[in-house]
């Protein structure tokens, strides 16, 4: 065991977060509001968008991560160099791009069909008479949603967007197959040269280890503060 | 960007299917090893013994954050050198599949200790009383009552969680194990990198119908375990 090597590459890993951050939580922004979307299309049952929102759903769900990222950064970048090269005339620099940018592309595909089923189950456990309710005092259908069934559906969604954000996280340890210069790829690199796998590895469990606990810690307080009107009503 | 060969993608099917079993033997064998010591650490959180539950805790809150593939290459890399400094046990020369079902039971046993644990919890713990009162053992009363009562409630998790463990067990291919996966990505290199879009497609199918599979079977047993329940088996979603 090295210990130099075990504290130097911790440091150098430690200066990768912001980039193991910023994919995680660009992900779940873009996840959410699209993914409400998504659940509101599998609800309403909107049609021909229905079973291409199923099919998304099912197909996201299903496939490893590890092949997403796979399948998509072998494909997106040449995709979208056919379409803005060759059919629209742009001449943008496709493969020049920051691969983070990919990045956040595969995992904010993940979240969205994750988060989807999140809402769907969330806004099912709504009592349909809070909404005949809200509609019967006049409020807009609009209204209703925004007022009254969201506040609501988000309380028993916390927990199912914070195991999502988590698994995003985690996830984030295969985008340097998308050669992004996150935690596990500074790490990686830096044992490849003289071969310290183990101590690698141990730094990035740490960091992992830390980054998880914390987002466990933000989701219990946002739970606590949505939830804070169901306390009072239990106090009375 | 050669163009899309729907020749190629039917014929990455009849090269990659042949590995199936190799992939499916992993999954079964993890699934087995991490159900028991997920029965174990349950036991320790549910237990009266606070060193063991505070053991098993900590086990499942660490783990709860650690990639699966970060998991998976501590066990490849350094499971052998610990046991050959500790121990003096040389697992070098191992196989593959060994490390791979070794770092998926570690990991997926806590998350099936989670779901054992609220599983039991959610029987009633009168059903255990009246059991024990009308006469049976301790054992006779969780084998007979508690049992088949908290599997009815574990099902539908305990899918969700054989799902992600078939998802994450695609991992295996980066240390190097030649299963679907890693068949996959061989067909590529020998075809320099081309095709990779046929290749990647025709695996995400294949992973498809394992997951429909998996969903469909648990919804068929837990109607047909649920028959003749009173108790509603509300199940948490899980999300994968």
């Amino acid at each position: 065991m090295n210990i130099l090597f075990l504290i130097q590459t911790f440091w150098a890993a430690v200066r990768a977060i912001p980039v193991t951050v910023l994919i995680t939580s660009a992900s779940v922004l873009i996840g959410l509001p699209l993914g409400f979307l998504l659940a509101w299309i599998k609800i309403r049952k909107i049609r021909i968008l229905y079973p291409l929102a199923v099919v998304y759903t099912s197909l996201m769900r299903a496939t490893p991560m590890v092949l997403l990222i796979l399948l998509f950064y072998s494909t997106l970048p040449s995709f979208l160099n056919v379409i803005m090269n060759q059919k629209l005339h742009w001449h943008i620099k496709v493969f020049d791009t920051n691969p983070v940018i990919y990045a956040i592309i595969v995992f904010s595909l993940i979240a969205i069909a994750n988060l989807s089923e999140v809402f769907r189950s969330a806004i099912l456990t709504i009592d349909p008479g809070q909404k005949e309710a809200a509609l019967m005092v006049g409020l807009s259908p609009i209204q209703a949603y925004y007022r009254i069934i969201i506040p609501q559906a988000l309380v028993s969604a916390i927990p199912n967007i914070g195991n999502l954000t988590l698994n995003i996280l985690k996830g984030t340890s295969l985008a340097f197959m998308m050669t992004v210069q996150e935690v596990t790829a500074v790490a990686k690199t830096a044992a490849s040269y003289t071969y310290n796998y183990t101590e690698a590895y141990i730094d990035i469990f740490i960091i992992y280890f830390i980054l998880g606990t914390l987002l466990q810690i933000i989701f219990r307080y946002l739970e606590r503060y949505l939830s804070r009107h169901k306390l009072r009503v239990k106090a009375v | 960007m050669p163009p899309f060969s729907f020749k190629f993608f039917l014929s990455v099917f009849g090269q990659v299917l042949p590995y199936l079993p190799v992939t499916l033997l992993i999954i079964i064998l993890s699934i087995i090893f991490s159900s028991l010591l997920g029965v174990i650490i349950a036991r320790g959180q549910l237990g009266s013994s606070k060193v063991w539950r505070t053991v098993s805790q900590g086990y499942v809150f660490v783990l709860r954050s650690t990639p699966p593939i970060v998991l998976l290459f501590l066990v490849f890399y350094g499971l052998p050198k610990l046991l050959l400094l500790s121990l003096n046990i040389n697992i070098n020369d191992w196989q593959k599949s060994i490390f791979v079902i070794i770092a998926l039971s570690l990991l997926f046993a806590s998350n099936l200790a989670e779901v054992f644990k609220s599983a039991y919890l959610s029987v009633n713990t009168g059903q255990r009383e009246a059991a024990l009162m009308v006469g049976l053992s301790e054992w006779q009363a969780f084998y007979r009552i508690t049992l088949p009562q908290a599997i009815v409630v574990a099902l539908p998790n305990f899918a969700n969680t054989v799902a992600a463990l078939i998802k994450d067990a695609a991992l295996a291919y980066v240390i190097g194990l030649l299963d679907m996966m890693g068949a996959g990505d061989n067909l590529i290199s020998r075809n320099f990198g081309h095709h990779s879009l046929e290749t990647y497609l025709a695996l995400a199918i294949i992973y498809w119908i394992l997951f429909v599979i998996i969903e469909q079977s648990a919804k068929y047993l837990e109607k047909y375990l649920g028959k003749g329940h009173t108790i509603a088996s509300k199940s948490a979603e899980v999300v994968a």
